[in-house]
């Protein structure tokens, strides 16, 4: 082990060694997270990040200064959206350096492609981070192992395979940063780190909404330091200057603005700036006056403080001084609070609670690594594991409460099955047990002995990591490498069949609409509507005017009449719908409509009722047993109008598993254009008719015979 | 600069082309023989003096259509004065539709002796005819059996009927004989002439039609402005009544044929234009900033092409509700035009706004000219700077520098030569520095 090698010492040996390997887990996150691209093509994925690619061509093509005061009047029609104060600017800005860098090397990427591999690039760097971080709180080997799984671990990969050009890409990685610079501020008390933490924080707040989760978390470290009576002036150079350089740059972020100051999300940290002020006075004066008891009559006044505090805080956000706490906070807390509260939040099946098999699912061996590494933590009780444990115990919360919150859980649980598996190792497979340094020659009986039960152990633990990477990939390939935009489908024989309907509608509107026509869909597809056909949306992914959402909502549920007279008076040109039956798609707007109505009655309880949709027997039918007003829909028309001609009218709605509706009628709307596989449907809202008829009485008189050309 | 002088130009040029009606001059004229066309002679021949091109057919002729095979209009106007024939030539009521849908005008007469088309027909505009063989009765100033009925009970619309008409005491009545019918609500369909209150359709039907609610002419016009009239009265246009004394007759034919035939009342304008008052015309407007509206209006009238004079022609901005409603005052006018101008402070709201002249006036073709422009909130670098109210948060921060800068140089320059406080109690920290992997 300590024989010289390519002229190297020990110890310099041993860094090169890291130094590969740390490559080598890079390259592994970035190849294990390209499994889309090389199936599908380097397209982005989903929702949001169509948007964030959008943005980012607008950043590149206009400049910064455009961005910046980017007012959008093609998004949500016709309120339009102040995009460069409603939005994170971290991911676009870091695109557009990167781009901009490239091309000055002259190396001409396409921004495209700079999106799409974000990501995974940045998926290398939190590798990185997360092996400083092992190393800080731990050493080398728990921060390599660390390393390794946060390369792999799926609930991590879930946001960030090539494509998914979404805030959570780059922002585990500032997270996971962030932490590893406060932690490293607070053991060296250094200012400069701290400075340096305050100034990844800063591009953390300008990258994605979690930063509150930062904000919040290292002030209770510092309060809990406090009340475990470990203050130090290390903490308080460390949170001091945190703080201040922190909440002052977060609040050039124009979308945060002035928040820090007056929402309660940061009142915890306002706090306890104030706190260690105090306490900090109070050693300082423990200085001066030597007292044996003034320990407790610190601890006394921190706790008085704290409650102090806390009831200030309670009396000012009841008094509306502090803004009230954000629905979506209060979600965190009761499940069930968005469900019945705000049907918008509850919608997303991101937002959903998480299901226990999920953490199995994304983290697999490390969720029972995980409690392992607390323990250990607890056992050498550093200010940095009390930092772990409090990650630990919150970031698990939270996850339970939503979906997606799993990512920020994954980071820790990466470090702390880390630390685990190194003590474990490091147990286990030491070189010179103590027995072994007694002169007593040792046996080849005892020598095999004393290493059996370790190679079991090691050998097992191989197996279990091997296993690990074995089902990490699988999970990758499988679950998450789909673009959602484009969707597979496996033939009998094996061979895939590309079902490119989205794309499709989105290329047909691009091409035959005019280009400031007004598109109605559900906000689902609104960044993709904007980002692909280039048009007028009325509502998007930004979900922040329910009023409008509900508007949408109730045109959907309303009948004819209605909707046409509502879509009317928002100058709707197109409504654009999806639709599964055909292909048995289950994500289609028939399985959505509960969502759309129940978020319309929220606001027009008047129009819209729930109960109306199901039938009689209290199913949520779409054949001829359906409910009169879910039959009446505009939703229900536009789906199934002409289906049946394409299925035959016996057949089956292959979602829903229903006999089709056998009579469809519809007036006020032209049906425009029709996917391949049915999946998109887009149809025109016709004119008042000139003679000012009804269209219904219209397209009686101009007959059947000519009802694919229509004179009206 | 303007787009819209070369507007006016091409608005010129149509003036030349066509001396009295904005929509051209091929007339069709369906009557139910060739020979029964000198019935309507006089008619017919103002009609040819006013400088219309008149293709009088008859009803049997199949080879009639309205439109050639690569579906344009073959004519300009359609008068149908053959209400008893079972075939218009190769018309259908889905073609006269369509007719009328292209631009097409229509003059449809109707007699008792009513066909199912035209009845078909007419529903489609909300005029209901009464039922086969019925015919206006009044029995208190009919004439000729009772049934040539005296009425000036006109639709006060001045942009149809001549003052003449309308605001001459003692003028003489319309005589009117043949069928009445029902008429829709709607804002599209004026009852030009109705039924005097001692009138009546007969025989009676189930919901007796007298008086008000007894149409004898009413007249559509579409969404796109093209114009159509029904009368139950092929009589109206014969030389018998237009020649009667005593009776406004010929001057109320004269007025309707204007007006559907496109002679009178039509309103053109030109594109809304706006401006910074600055000036400059920006992508989009900064929020509460001046703009200027402008819209040209035009009217013809007397066979000319006239500045149109209003004070009722308003603006609206609209963002889902209209934020600004105002009215547009004439600035100045041209021999053609008069321009309409409105010095307008925008809402202190951004969103994407629909300005829109929306000018419908009953007789007078619809003016809708609407221009979709986003108004944006201020730029970063556009809000106010130095608050008088924020004075004292300046000052307290200067104080705070001061402050801190008299404190660093106090501690600095302090007699005291201590080093720092010790660090505090040993903690734990000393495992994360040890570098166990060396051994390995």
């Amino acid at each position: 082990m300590s024989g010289k090698f390519l002229g190297l010492s020990a110890a310099d040996q041993t860094s090169l060694l890291r130094l590969a390997i740390l490559g080598l887990i890079s390259a592994v996150a970035i190849g294990s997270r390209l499994y889309s691209v090389i199936r599908f093509e380097s397209v982005i994925h989903e929702f949001d990040p169509w948007f964030n690619y959008r943005t980012t061509k607008y950043l590149v093509t206009h400049g910064f200064d455009k961005f910046w005061n980017w007012f959008d009047e093609t998004a949500w029609y016709p309120l339009g959206r102040v995009v460069g104060g409603t939005l994170y600017p971290g991911i676009m800005v870091t695109s557009a350096a990167i781009y901009n860098a490239l091309h000055l090397l002259n190396l001409p990427v396409d921004i495209r492609n700079v999106c799409v591999f974000l990501a995974p690039g940045f998926s290398a760097l939190t590798a990185i981070a997360t092996y400083l971080l092992g190393k800080e709180v731990k050493n080398a080997t728990a921060g390599l192992l660390a390393a390794a799984f946060i390369g792999i671990a799926p609930g991590y990969i879930s946001r960030s395979v090539a494509g998914s050009y979404d805030n959570e890409g780059i922002a585990i990685f500032l997270l996971v940063w962030t932490f590893y610079l406060w932690l490293r501020a607070v053991r060296l008390g250094s200012a400069l780190n701290a400075a340096f933490a305050a100034i990844s924080y800063f591009y953390m707040v300008s990258a994605w909404g979690g930063y509150v989760f930062i904000i919040n978390l290292v002030p209770l470290h510092v309060f809990t330091l406090l009340a475990m009576g470990r203050y130090s002036n290390r903490l308080y150079v460390a949170y001091s200057t945190f703080y201040a350089l922190g909440t002052l740059s977060s609040m050039q972020v124009p979308f945060v603005g002035f928040q820090p100051t007056f929402t309660s999300e940061h009142m915890a940290a306002l706090g306890t700036f104030g706190l260690i002020q105090v306490v900090a006075a109070a050693h300082y004066i423990r200085g001066q006056l030597p007292a044996q008891q003034f320990q407790t009559v610190v601890r006394g006044a921190v706790l008085v403080l704290f409650t102090v505090g806390a009831l200030a805080l309670a009396v000012l956000t009841a008094r509306g001084v502090i803004a009230p706490w954000t629905g979506r906070f209060y979600s965190l807390w009761d499940t069930g609070y968005a469900k019945v509260h705000i049907p918008i939040i509850a919608s997303v099946s991101e937002h959903q609670p998480t299901p226990w098999p999920n953490f199995f699912f994304d983290l697999n061996l490390l969720i029972w690594l995980f409690p392992a590494g607390i323990f250990f933590s607890f056992r050498e009780l550093t200010d940095n594991h009390v930092f772990l444990i409090l990650y630990s115990v919150f970031a698990a919360y939270f996850a339970g409460v939503m979906v997606r919150l799993i990512l920020t859980l994954t980071p820790i649980v990466c470090v702390m099955a880390g630390i685990a598996v190194a003590n474990l190792l490091e147990t286990y497979s030491r070189n010179a047990p103590s027995a072994s340094n007694s002169n007593e020659p040792v046996s080849m009986g005892k020598r095999l002995y004393a290493l059996l039960p370790r190679a079991a152990v090691v050998v097992n633990f191989m197996f279990f990591l091997f296993m690990f990477q074995w089902h990490c990939s699988w999970i990758t390939s499988t679950a998450y490498s789909s673009p959602s935009v484009v969707l597979a489908s496996r033939s009998p024989d094996g061979s895939q069949h590309i079902i490119d309907d989205f794309r499709e509608a989105y290329y047909w509107l691009r091409k035959n609409t005019r280009p400031d026509a007004k598109i109605l869909s559900w906000w689902d597809y609104g960044y993709q509507l904007a980002g692909m056909a280039d048009r007028t949306t009325l509502v998007d992914n930004n979900t922040w005017n329910n009023t409008h959402i509900a508007t949408v909502g109730r045109i959907m549920a309303s009948n004819e009449d209605k909707a046409y007279e509502l879509a009317r008076h928002l100058d709707v040109d197109y409504v654009l719908v999806i639709f599964g039956a055909m292909l048995g798609y289950s994500g289609d707007d028939i399985n959505k409509f509960l969502w759309m109505i129940r978020i319309a009655q929220g606001v027009y309880p008047d129009e819209v009722n729930e109960q109306a949709f199901f039938n009689h027997e209290g199913q949520y039918s779409i054949g001829d047993d359906a409910s009169v007003a879910m039959r009446e829909s505009l939703l229900h028309k536009l789906c199934y109008y002409r289906f049946s001609e394409v299925m035959g009218p016996q057949s089956f709605d292959r979602v829903r598993k229903q006999r089709l509706p056998s009579k469809v009628e519809l007036d006020n709307f032209e049906e425009a254009y029709t996917t391949e596989n049915w999946m998109v449907r887009i149809y025109k809202v016709k004119d008042l008719d000139n003679l000012g008829r009804s269209h219904h009485m219209a397209a009686e008189f101009a007959g059947p015979r000519e009802s694919g050309f229509s004179p009206f | 600069m303007r787009l819209h002088q070369w507007f006016w130009l091409a608005l010129g040029a149509t003036r030349l082309c066509s001396a009295l009606s904005a929509a051209g001059e091929r007339v069709l004229v369906m009557v139910p023989t060739v020979d029964a066309a000198s019935e309507y002679s006089d008619f017919l021949d103002s009609l040819t003096q006013r400088g219309f091109d008149l293709s009088v057919r008859g009803a049997s002729n199949t080879s009639v259509a309205l439109h050639n095979d690569d579906s344009t209009r073959e004519y300009d106007h359609a008068i149908l004065l053959a209400p008893a024939a079972r075939r218009l030539g190769a018309l259908s009521p889905r073609n006269i539709v369509r007719f009328v849908n292209d631009g097409g005008n229509l003059i449809v007469a109707a007699s008792s002796d009513i066909s199912d088309t035209l009845r078909s027909l007419a529903t489609q505009f909300g005029v209901e005819f009464a039922k086969r063989k019925s015919r206006i009765v009044d029995h208190v100033h009919g004439t000729a059996g009772h049934t040539l009925v005296p009425s000036s009970h006109y639709a006060n619309t001045s942009a149809v009927l001549s003052d003449l008409l309308l605001a001459a005491q003692n003028a003489p009545p319309v005589y009117f004989e043949g069928i009445g019918h029902r008429y829709k609500e709607s804002p599209l369909l004026i009852p030009l002439l109705t039924a005097p209150r001692s009138a009546y359709s007969s025989p009676p039907e189930d919901s007796v039609l007298s008086g008000m609610s007894l149409g004898l002419v009413s007249v559509f016009q579409t969404r796109t402005n093209a114009r159509v009239a029904f009368s139950g009265s092929t009589a109206l246009f014969s030389n018998r009544l237009l020649r009667k004394k005593d009776a406004a007759n010929r001057q109320f034919v004269t007025d309707l044929s204007q007006w559907v035939l496109q002679e009178k009342a039509v309103l053109r304008a030109s594109p809304l234009r706006h401006a910074l008052a600055a000036g400059g015309r920006p992508n989009h407007y900064r929020v509460a900033s001046d703009v200027v509206f402008e819209i040209d209006l035009t009217e013809l009238r007397d066979g000319s092409w006239q500045p149109y004079r209003a004070h009722d022609v308003q603006l609206e901005a609209i963002m889902l509700d209209p934020y600004i409603r105002t009215t547009l005052n004439q600035s100045s006018t041209s021999s053609i035009y008069g321009t309409y101008r409105g010095d307008i402070r925008l809402p202190d709201r951004y969103g994407t706004f629909t300005f829109r002249v929306n000018y419908k006036r009953p007789g007078l073709s619809n003016v809708d000219a609407q221009d979709i422009v986003g108004i944006r909130p201020l730029r970063h670098d556009e809000y106010p700077r130095f608050l008088s109210a924020a004075y004292p948060y300046y000052a307290s921060s200067f104080v705070m520098i001061l402050a801190f800068l008299a404190l660093s140089a106090v501690w600095l320059w302090s007699a005291e030569k201590k080093t720092a406080p010790s660090a505090p109690p040993a903690s734990a920290s000393k495992s994360s520095k040890a570098k166990k992997s060396k051994k390995s």
